[in-house]
C-alpha cells in the first residue's frame, strides 16, 4: 500500500524530505495517520517515520520564560510532567480524558497539532496559550503561530520539506491560570463534542487578559472565540459578566449540526464550558480550594 | 514496495527479518513469529486488545508499524511464565475467575505486567484506570480488577 521511509539520521529525514516531500506523509505514532489511511481517506504514498527520534524530539524544557514541548513528546509524557502543572493545568485536564492509557502512551503532540482538527484536544489549549509552532528544514527553523499553522480541517501551513519539531509558550505570569474541559458521550475514549480552553489572568479582581479557544467556533477547527474575550478584558470579574460573556459566546459561535450533535447542543455546553472553567482559574488564581 | 531488514526483539529473543513497509506490528508477531495470544479486535485502536509492551509500556501493536518497532524490547503474553509455572498474575487471573472468553486476557495481563512495574500497591481506581483502554465483553471487569490487586499483594510479599 505504502512505502516507509526510516530515515538514518535527522539530517537524513530533512534532507529526504527537501528530495520526496511533495508525495510523502510524515508518520509520528501513527494513532490519527493509520486508522485514516485504514478507512481509506488517506492514500499516502510514502511515509517519514519519525518515531526513532526520541532521544531528538522528546522532552519538556523549561528555557527561561518559555515551556518548549518536543514534537514526539507523549500524552503520558505531559501528563507526568511536574513542568506543566499549576497555571498550566489545562494540559493535565486534557491528558486525563485523552483516549485510553495506551493511546495516551503513543499519541504525540506533533501529531496533534499536525492533525488538525476539532476533535484534537492540545490545539486549543495551544491557542489559549498563544503558542508557536518550530518548523524545521534543511534550510533551518521557521516559527509560526499555532493559529496561523492550522489552515482548514487536516490542512496546516507546512511546507512540503518542513518538520515540525517543537511547540512553545511563555509560562503564565503571577495570577493567570489554564483550564480544559471536553463533554462527550461517555467518560473515556471519546472525541470532544465540545471542548475548550481556556486562559485567564485577573489582577485586582480585574481580568487583565483572558483566551478562549473552542474545537469549534465559525468552522470545523479550533479557533479562538475573539468577540467573547473582548467583552471580557477589563471587566471587573462578577457573575453578571459571566452571564454577559455566555450571551457574547452565543451571538459568536456559527456553529452546524452534525451527526455527532446538534448545533444547539453544542452551544448550550460551550456556555455552560465558559463559566465553569473562568470560574475554575479565578479561584485557582484565588486560592480558593477548588476540587 | 520497499522491504526493511529490522531487529525485533520480542520476549527476549532477537529476531532478524524482512518486514513490509505496510507491516503493522500485530500482524508480524501473529503470523511471522506465531505469536498468536496477540489479539485484533477493532483493529483502530478503541479495544485495547492486541495490546504490547513495547520497552515496558503498553501500546497497540495495531496501530504500531511492525518497522516502527525495530530495535525496541517488545512483551507479549508467551513471554509471560510458562505452562509448568505460571506468572503470579497469570495465577491470580485464574483465581479471581479474570478470565471467561479470554480474548482480552493477554491484553489485560501486560497491562498488569506494566502497572505493577511501576507501581507495586496499585488503589482500585488506579487498577481501573490502568485497564480503562481495553474492551471485556464478559467479565463485567470486576473479576480483572480483582485479580490485579491479589497479584500486587501476593508479588509484594513475595518481594
Ligand atoms: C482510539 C483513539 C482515541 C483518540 N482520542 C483522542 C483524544 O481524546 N483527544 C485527541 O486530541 N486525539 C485523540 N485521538 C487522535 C490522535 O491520537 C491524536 O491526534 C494524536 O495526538 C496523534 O499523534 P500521533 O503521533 O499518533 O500522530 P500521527 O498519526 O503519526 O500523525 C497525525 C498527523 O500529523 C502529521 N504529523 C505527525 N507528526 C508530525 C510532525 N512532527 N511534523 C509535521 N506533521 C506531523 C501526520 O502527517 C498526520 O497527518 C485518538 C485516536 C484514537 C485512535
Amino acid at each position: 500500500m505504502f512505502d516507509v521511509y526510516v530515515p538514518s539520521s535527522f539530517d537524513d529525514a530533512l534532507k529526504f524530505l527537501s528530495r520526496e516531500g511533495h508525495k510523502t506523509t510524515i508518520i509520528s505514532h501513527g494513532t490519527d495517520l493509520l486508522p485514516r489511511i485504514r478507512a481509506g481517506e488517506l492514500r499516502p504514498e510514502v511515509l517519514l517515520d519519525l518515531s526513532g527520534f526520541d532521544d531528538l524530539l522528546r522532552y519538556i524544557r523549561e528555557d527561561g520564560e518559555c515551556i518548549r514541548i518536543g514534537a514526539l513528546t507523549t500524552v503520558t509524557d505531559i501528563y507526568e510532567s511536574p513542568a506543566l502543572n499549576g497555571p498550566l493545568e489545562a494540559f493535565k485536564h486534557a491528558a486525563k480524558k485523552f483516549g485510553g492509557p495506551q493511546i495516551r502512551n503513543m499519541a504525540t503532540i506533533g501529531g496533534n497539532v499536525g492533525a488538525a482538527s476539532s476533535s484534537e484536544d492540545f490545539i486549543p489549549i495551544l491557542l489559549a496559550l498563544n503558542a508557536k509552532a518550530k518548523l524545521t528544514s534543511v534550510n533551518g527553523d521557521r516559527i509560526l503561530s499555532i493559529e496561523r499553522l492550522i489552515l482548514d480541517k487536516g490542512v496546516i501551513a507546512r511546507r512540503s520539506n518542513e518538520i515540525i519539531t517543537e511547540i512553545f509558550f511563555k509560562k503564565p505570569p503571577e495570577n493567570a491560570w489554564t483550564a480544559f474541559d471536553k463533554i462527550g458521550r461517555r467518560n473515556a475514549m471519546f472525541i470532544a463534542l465540545v471542548n475548550m480552553a481556556v486562559y485567564l489572568h485577573v489582577e485586582n479582581g480585574r481580568i487583565k487578559d483572558v483566551r478562549i479557544a473552542l474545537n469549534r467556533v465559525k468552522r470545523k477547527i479550533p479557533e479562538r472565540a475573539y468577540e467573547t474575550e473582548k467583552f471580557l478584558k477589563g471587566k471587573i470579574f462578577t457573575n453578571e459578566v459571566l452571564e454577559g460573556a455566555k450571551e457574547v459566546l452565543e451571538r459568536e459561535l456559527k456553529l452546524t449540526s452534525d451527526f455527532r450533535a446538534s448545533a444547539e447542543y453544542r452551544v448550550e455546553v460551550q456556555k455552560a464550558l465558559l463559566k465553569r472553567l473562568l470560574t475554575y482559574c479565578y479561584n485557582k488564581i484565588r486560592r480558593v480550594k477548588v476540587e | 514496495m520497499s522491504k526493511h531488514f529490522i531487529t525485533l526483539k520480542v520476549n527476549g529473543k532477537e529476531y532478524n527479518i524482512y518486514v513490509n513497509s505496510d507491516d503493522r506490528l500485530i500482524d508480524v508477531l501473529r503470523d511471522k513469529l506465531g505469536l498468536k495470544s496477540v489479539k485484533e479486535g477493532c483493529g483502530t485502536g478503541d479495544c485495547g486488545l492486541c495490546t504490547v509492551l513495547v520497552n515496558g509500556v503498553p501500546v497497540l501493536s495495531c496501530l504500531t508499524l511492525a518497522v516502527q518497532a525495530r530495535n525496541k524490547e517488545i512483551l507479549t503474553l508467551e513471554g509471560l511464565g510458562s505452562e509448568e509455572k505460571l506468572h503470579p498474575i497469570q495465577e491470580a487471573f485464574r483465581e479471581a475467575h479474570a478470565v471467561q472468553c479470554g480474548f482480552c486476557t493477554p491484553a489485560m495481563i501486560l497491562i498488569a505486567k506494566a502497572l505493577l512495574d511501576r507501581n507495586q500497591n496499585p488503589s482500585y481506581d488506579e487498577i481501573r484506570e490502568a485497564i480503562s483502554g481495553t474492551l471485556c465483553r464478559c467479565t463485567g471487569y470486576y473479576g480483572v480488577v480483582e485479580a490485579i490487586k491479589l497479584a500486587s499483594e501476593r508479588m509484594k510479599n513475595e518481594g
